[in-house]
């Protein structure tokens, strides 16, 4: 019993984090059919950002309201730097863009702060632990449940009750049907990298409360993540990534549970063939997404 | 048209053979081909900033051989065939001796270009047996203890000194280094009497570490010590994950574990009971040119160096040129023989290498340090008696 409990805390823990991180990608894909592979970036930038403020002796949650903002206005700056000077012309440039702004912030940070890790603040609250029906788990976990919980279910909101969710959904359906019904572009673009800045951030404070530091690389695992579970989930669908999200995290957490210690060294080796296996029953993802749209 | 290519050729070879001559008539060049970027930029940049320091020490104080000495770095950028490209790029530019990278994967193709060019090569830092003349060739050297004197240090600290008789250990499985040290921790440790309780296995990069500890409670024993053999972030995560459910065992790990930034993210509360064999410790108390060496570092870098790695890239300098002037030419085979013949007093412990026969290995002397506090406490060198073989 305890350890299906310990068990079930550990998937939906994880799984949340990586469905938060999925989210972040799938967001800016949807509507501009490119992936952002400056995302993991935006997570290293909330880090830094925590670093740095580490000394000023503002309480913790401030710094992490700062760190988000850093994240978000990051994000937005993807758009501004990488995306939209080649958005019109090809997927090519943008891929090109987008991998060169994620190696300017990457060498930025390893040169005008250090290649050796930094370390973060974290509240005492992330280390403390508590016991639910016998399994000891650290209270960090249950926090990334619950906000992975709030923020999906803000996000379910935004994009279906508001009108700029409306409007970025319109726009990942069919984005030249979209415009010329008077959806603003650039305005949906921004906002989508906005969200996507901001996911990076809470995902970037939650993750680096497991590790303590933060280094120029620490985006690249995340990013991998993201990718992998958008790519299970469905690459046009956000349900798609949240699904993919925990489903990866369940996979991750089974194997590691199960598997001998022979075989635990080739985990990453089973993972991406249980991956391939779900790409060749469902080649689209477990869930599709709406079925129009060009890439504009 | 052969004859063409046949003269361009000599005339390329006759233009870099006159670059060579006249580098090495005014001054003595070292190569780094060390790498300030990527993955193996934490390691590395320590490295290459320490060596500098030797450089300009050197220099202020007449130089080798009566020559200046020059350092160029050429960035390796963590990729093997950068590396392998940086170390050819700085033998045309006429380097004597190469600095490889900190490891065996991204420094080994700089020792084969440097042993190509009939030059010797010595790695700042790695530590793994693979980094050795057997399969790198009779010119090339590692700075470093292998990972059978760190291993067999930290079994013979747990088991003779502490007297601890069970151990729990976790390999990370990320590079031949983390894999090896466990390896001859296990093997010391059970040769001395020791019982492993479980051997568990870890993926760098995974910060979840709930699957081995529950394996770990299902076990029902608690062992004396704990042997972690990871890499970068991931082990302040594993300690930070096993002193939250209760685990107090003492942790006991090898030189990647001196890392300042661990340090201070473990913090007061869990930075406690945690030991490590390392290269050296950044105080006097290691050694009488300790301090010499951090004021000289504080004047050319402007600040005290964030990690004990700096001193390793000073020693390779330093090994150097003890050992040009004791062959009095930097011609490959006369350093290589000075090398192997020569016992030296480094700042990272006494170093006495064998023969080429016996691989070059580096016979050394290791630091056990202790975190109390989140703060590392010096107790002393150490020398196992008996080694693993590699």
């Amino acid at each position: 019993m305890t350890f299906a409990i310990q068990f079930v805390i550990d998937v939906l823990s994880l799984g949340g984090a990586y469905a938060l991180m999925a989210l972040g990608l799938v967001i800016v894909y949807g509507i501009l059919r490119l992936v952002n592979f400056a995302y993991g970036e935006l997570i290293m930038v909330a880090g830094y950002t925590m670093f740095l403020f580490s000394g000023s002796g503002l309480p913790w949650l401030v710094m992490a309201a700062v760190a988000v903002i850093m994240a978000v206005l990051a994000g937005i700056a993807t758009d501004y730097v990488a995306f939209r000077p080649v958005r019109a012309k090809s997927v090519t440039a943008v891929l090109i863009t987008s991998f060169a702004f994620s190696t300017l912030l990457q060498n930025a940070a390893l040169l005008f702060i250090s290649p050796r890790p930094q370390t973060v603040p974290l509240p005492a609250l992330f280390s403390q632990t508590v016991t639910i029906g016998g399994a000891i788990t650290p209270l960090r976990n249950l926090i990334t449940i619950a906000a992975a919980v709030i923020l999906l279910a803000l996000f379910a909101l935004l994009m279906r009750r508001t009108v700029l969710g409306i409007a970025m959904r319109a726009a990942a359906t069919n984005f030249t049907m979209a415009r010329m019904l008077g959806v603003p572009a650039n305005l949906i673009i921004s906002s989508a990298f906005a969200i996507s800045g901001f996911l990076a951030g809470v995902v970037g404070l939650l993750w680096i409360g497991r590790i303590g530091t933060v280094v120029p690389g620490i985006g690249l695992e995340p990013l991998l993540v993201a990718f992998i579970a958008t790519v299970i989930g469905g690459m046009r669908s956000l349900s798609g990534a949240v699904i993919g999200g925990f489903l990866l995290a369940l996979i991750d957490t089974t194997l590691n549970y199960t598997l001998s210690q022979d075989l635990l060294k080739f985990r990453d080796a089973f993972t991406f063939s249980l991956v391939i296996l779900i790409l060749l029953w469902r080649p689209e993802g477990l869930v599709k997404g709406p079925a129009t749209g060009q890439r504009t | 048209m052969q004859i063409t290519t046949k003269s361009l050729a000599s005339l390329t070879a006759l233009l870099l053979l006159a670059g060579t001559a006249s580098a090495q008539d005014d001054k003595i060049i070292i190569g780094g081909a060390m790498c300030l970027t990527g993955v193996q930029a934490p390691l590395d940049t320590p490295g290459m900033k320490g060596a500098e320091v030797a450089v300009k020490y050197l220099n202020d104080n007449g130089g080798l051989l009566g020559k200046q000495v020059e350092f160029i770095n050429v960035d390796g950028k963590s990729d093997p065939v950068t590396v392998g490209n940086a170390a050819v790029e700085l033998i045309d530019k006429g380097a004597d001796l190469i600095m490889a990278p900190c490891d065996f994967d991204f420094g080994s193709p700089a020792s084969r270009e440097a042993q190509e060019a009939g030059i010797v090569g010595i790695s700042a830092c790695a530590s793994d047996p693979l980094y050795s003349s057997w399969s790198l060739g009779d010119k090339q050297f590692t700075l470093s203890m292998w990972n059978t004197t760190m291993g067999a240090t930290a079994a013979d600290f747990a088991f003779k000194e502490k007297g601890w008789k069970t151990a729990y250990v976790v390999t990370d499985q990320f590079i031949a280094y983390t894999k090896s040290l466990s390896k001859y921790f296990v093997d010391q440790f059970k040769a001395n009497g020791g019982e492993i309780l479980l051997e568990d296995t870890y993926t760098n990069g995974d910060n979840n570490f709930s699957a081995q500890l529950a394996r770990l409670q299902a076990l029902g024993k608690k062992p004396d010590v704990i042997f972690l053999s990871s890499y970068g972030q991931d082990i302040g995560v594993i300690i930070r994950a096993l002193r939250e459910v209760g685990y107090d065992a003492p942790v006991l790990g090898g030189d990647a574990y001196d890392d300042p930034g661990m340090h201070a993210a473990l913090g007061e509360s869990l930075g406690n009971n945690v030991f490590f064999v390392t290269h050296t410790f950044m105080t006097p108390d290691a050694h009488p040119d300790m301090q010499k060496f951090l004021d000289l570092y504080q004047q050319m870098h402007g600040a005290a160096p964030d990690t004990a790695f700096v001193a390793t890239g000073w020693d390779t300098v330093m090994l150097m040129a003890e050992a040009v002037k004791a062959a009095g030419s930097t011609e490959g085979g006369a350093v290589a023989k000075a090398l192997e013949d020569g016992k030296f007093k480094l700042l990272t412990g006494d170093l006495d290498y064998g023969t080429t026969e016996e691989g070059h290995v580096p016979n050394k002397a290791a630091v056990m340090v202790e975190l109390k506090g989140g703060k590392p406490t010096f107790l002393g060198w150490r020398t196992p008696e008996r080694l693993p073989a590699p």
